[in-house]
């Protein structure tokens, strides 16, 4: 599968989404005017990759410093993917990056972790 | 149409004006505004939570105005790119900073806005967490453009019960404004 690489925009956090290294990054901030829009086709062709997978490993580096409400809801619909995927069998390795000053962003890490306990949750403090 | 809202802003004699914003708001309006008020509160408060909830309130705001404002400049039936009219006040008092917003909606809207806030409003902070949690899970309602939990993340941050007056223009035209605490 194409891999997807989106570089950083005001409002849009850089995605690098490897599939054939079995590789997702997010890094930056996320508030777009439509977060269905932005993150239809990277969920879409997520989605598709995560169908093709057995008993693999995948690699989730997630470091957003802030997302808006919109943008949680799409998050959740990819965390959700990936525990399917790992209670089919492949082992997703979440790298989860907070920054220790700001309690919301860990927080919603530990939600994830409660609702997708399938996938392996690594907290990570960021270094400011 | 605003001078209520000015006149509320303006309200504490006390409050240092940190950010007033009337007109058009599209999604690179928000971009330089929201750099603008980042930049502002860096300087003026070292509490990181209170300027991620700051920025985070703002940003839920203005992206309201560019989805539901009723008057806008963009057509109707236009889904992106959106341009609509409304405006943002920001005022520091002491250590707490207040923020509101106000743009014009339909009776109709206004009505559907008034029910949801009013619930949102007789809740409490867990209540507004789990009401949260419950949204996040559920599917998104067919005429939003977000998820419905903009409200309900203003809500969270907000120290006191969030705020909300409706003022009549014309016979289907109302002010809507919301207001909250960090």
């Amino acid at each position: 599968m194409e891999k997807i690489h989106l570089p950083a925009t005001s409002n849009t956090p850089e995605v690098d989404f490897d599939f054939q290294a079995r590789r997702l990054m997010l890094r930056g901030e996320s508030y777009p005017e439509s977060a269905a829009a932005f993150y239809g086709d990277i969920l879409e062709s997520t989605r598709e990759f995560l169908a093709g997978l057995v008993e693999q490993d995948v690699i989730v580096e997630v470091q957003l410093t802030y997302f808006n409400s919109s943008s949680t809801k799409m998050l959740f619909g990819l965390f959700e993917m990936l525990n399917q995927a790992a209670q089919a069998g492949n082992r997703v390795h979440l790298h989860w990056y907070y920054d220790s000053e700001d309690e919301t962003i860990l927080e919603f890490g530990l939600e994830l972790r409660e609702d997708f306990p399938d996938i392996e949750f690594l907290p990570r403090e960021l270094e400011v | 149409m605003y001078t209520q809202h000015f006149a509320l802003c303006d309200r504490a004699k006390n409050a240092s004006l940190i950010f007033y914003y009337a007109g058009y708001f599209s999604q690179n309006i928000i971009n330089a505004i929201g750099d603008a008020v980042r930049l502002r509160i860096e300087k003026s408060d070292p509490r990181g939570p209170v300027r991620r909830k700051l920025f985070s309130t703002f940003i839920e705001m203005a992206q309201n105005i560019v989805h539901y404002s009723a008057e806008a400049l963009t057509p109707e039936q236009q889904q992106d790119r959106e341009m609509r009219a409304g405006s943002v006040c920001i005022s520091q008092h002491g250590e707490e900073y207040f923020i509101m917003c106000s743009n014009p909606v339909t009776l109709e809207q206004s009505e559907a806005l008034r029910h949801q806030l009013e619930t949102i409003r007789a809740m409490s902070l867990d209540e507004i967490k789990q009401e949260y949690r419950r949204q996040l899970r559920d599917d998104v309602p067919e005429q939003s453009k977000g998820a419905g939990l903009g409200f309900l993340t203003i809500a969270k941050d907000s120290r006191t019960p969030i705020d909300f007056i409706f003022e009549k223009v014309d016979d289907n035209t109302v002010v809507f404004s919301l207001s909250a605490t960090i």
